[in-house]
Order: structure tokens, then sequence, then C-alpha cells
């Protein structure tokens, strides 16, 4: 993903450009692509990487890897109840 | 020396009652993640649990400098971060207790933290992953990676919130969190590796 893109460059322009299968930037990308999938993304970046992605495979399978390991570790890894017992033991101590 | 009857309020005070309202309102309802971030800090259900309770007891003890509608969970993960640190990371029963400056030294260069190689996983090795395996994943990272990734991708903090948690500048805790996930990519790749996917 070229992240310098001439503002200049018509979006006409971009629907012609061949899939990109290197990235130069790609450890740029990474950390925006990571900042985007944390909601931590400025305005720019956001709109940047929307019009941009689709041109760039590697940056394509990237967020889709990073958004599947977010995913993941959300939804599948287990949660735990707090015991009961440790519950009770808290309120019981503070005289709740 | 004179008894003194009760503690001088630091900021307005809350009265007995008051306190416990807020414990009970504010605080409480976080136990659950508490406790489970307990245990993934401290891999062990005995120090788990009296981790939480430490904390727990140590919420009320300095509830009065606790500001009511403000990030009761920030507040409380902040408690038990430093809880951990002081009384039970020199017991921590990991077998390998990486020290964080070495780790912090292997992953400093460019290279190692930027992967100019991305990791060779694909998404949908990834996808089928049940959670035990993402978790033994986590859990095998050295305890300051697993901590952002755990507050970031499993308790959803902000970047700001998890500043104040660590005691550590916003710029490191994208700078950890960048580090700690090529971590876990290269921990999952290994895995898929060894479950014969072919990644």
């Amino acid at each position: 993903m070229n992240l310098s893109s001439k503002t200049s460059e018509a979006a006409g322009e971009k629907q012609d450009q061949p899939m990109k299968h290197h990235c130069d930037n790609h450890a740029e990308c990474m950390k925006m692509i990571q900042a985007i999938l944390d909601g931590e993304a400025s305005d720019a970046d956001r709109e940047h990487f929307r019009q941009n992605m689709d041109k760039c495979m590697p940056c394509i399978q990237t967020y889709h890897l990073e958004k599947c390991i977010k995913d993941s570790l959300h939804n599948k890894v287990e949660r735990r109840p707090c015991p009961e017992k440790l519950v009770s033991a808290i309120k019981s101590q503070l005289l709740i | 020396m004179s008894v003194i009857m009760s503690e001088a309020p630091i900021k307005e005070g809350y009265t007995d009652g008051q306190k416990y309202e807020v414990f009970n309102r504010e605080f409480m309802p976080h136990i659950d993640s508490m406790y489970n971030f307990a245990f993934r800090l401290t891999t062990d259900e005995d120090d788990a649990n009296d981790l939480v309770q430490d904390t727990y007891l140590k919420a009320f003890r300095f509830i009065s400098s606790f500001e009511q509608g403000t990030n009761a969970k920030a507040w409380l993960f902040r408690i038990l971060k430093n809880s951990f640190i002081n009384d039970y990371r020199k017991k921590s029963k990991e077998p390998s207790k990486v020290d964080y400056q070495e780790v912090e030294t292997t992953y400093n260069s460019e290279d190692a933290a930027d992967t100019s190689h991305t990791v060779d996983l694909r998404a949908d090795a990834v996808q089928d992953m049940i959670g035990d395996e993402v978790a033994n994943a986590l859990n095998s990272l050295p305890v300051d990676f697993r901590t952002v990734i755990i507050l970031c991708d499993i308790e959803g903090f902000t970047y700001e919130e998890m500043a104040k948690i660590l005691d550590i500048p916003i710029g490191t805790v994208r700078s950890r969190l960048h580090r700690a996930r090529n971590l876990l990519k290269e921990k999952l790749r290994n895995y898929a590796g060894h479950m014969g996917y072919d990644v």
C-alpha cells in the first residue's frame, strides 16, 4: 500500500491499478491496520486505508489475519466466572 | 496517643453507606473480568483468588480516591496490576521467567518488531483453532506481552486506558502491542504447523 499516494491522483486511475503483491511499507501498514482494528486510527488514516487496501494483497491478507486473531481472542478464549466462594469471601470481609 | 475515631476524608469523602454503595454498584460488576485477568497473570487459581481478594480490599480501603462515575474498571485493573507486580510476580510459577529487559532488547530491533518477513500464518488456520489453542498461545507469551493483548483484545480497553493502567506512555502501548502480536502470530503459526495445517 502506497502511503504517500498523491492527492491529485484521480479515483478513476486507482481503479485501473493492478493488484500489488508486494507492499513497500508493510511494517507501517501493519501498525496502521492494528490501529484501525483497535479503533484507534485517525479518520484520515482510516479513509486512506479504505481507499487503498483493496489494491494491495499483502495488506488485505494482513487485515484478515489480524482481524481473525483479534476476534478469536475476544470470542473464543474461555472466560470463567469469578468463583462464588471468592465473591462471598470479599463481601464477608468487608461486612457487605 | 489519641485514638482517631474516623479517618479524615481525602476529598469530600464518602459516608460508610456511600462507600458500600459505590463498591457494590461500581466495583463488584467487574469481578469476573478481574478474576480472568488475575488468572492469566498468575496462571495459578489460588494466586488468582488471593490477588483478586487483595485488590478488592485495597480498592475499598482507598475508595475515597475513586471519583464516582469515572472509569472504575480501569481504576481496579491498575490496582490489580500493581499488586501483581509487587506481591505476586516474585513468586511466579511460570516455567520460563523471562526478564522483560532481555525480551525488550531482543525485540527492539526494527527488523524483529516490524517483520520484514511476515509470519507465515493463514487466517483460516486461525479460524479453525478452538479457544484452548488460542489461549495456550496467549499464555505462552512473556507476561508483559500477554498483558497488553489481554487488556486490548479481551477486555477492550483503549490505548489511553491501557497507558493509565500500566503507567506507560501511549507510544509504548502501541509498540508493545505490535511486538506482542508478532510474537503471538509466531506461537499460533508453530501450533498450526504441529497440528498439520498447511500454513
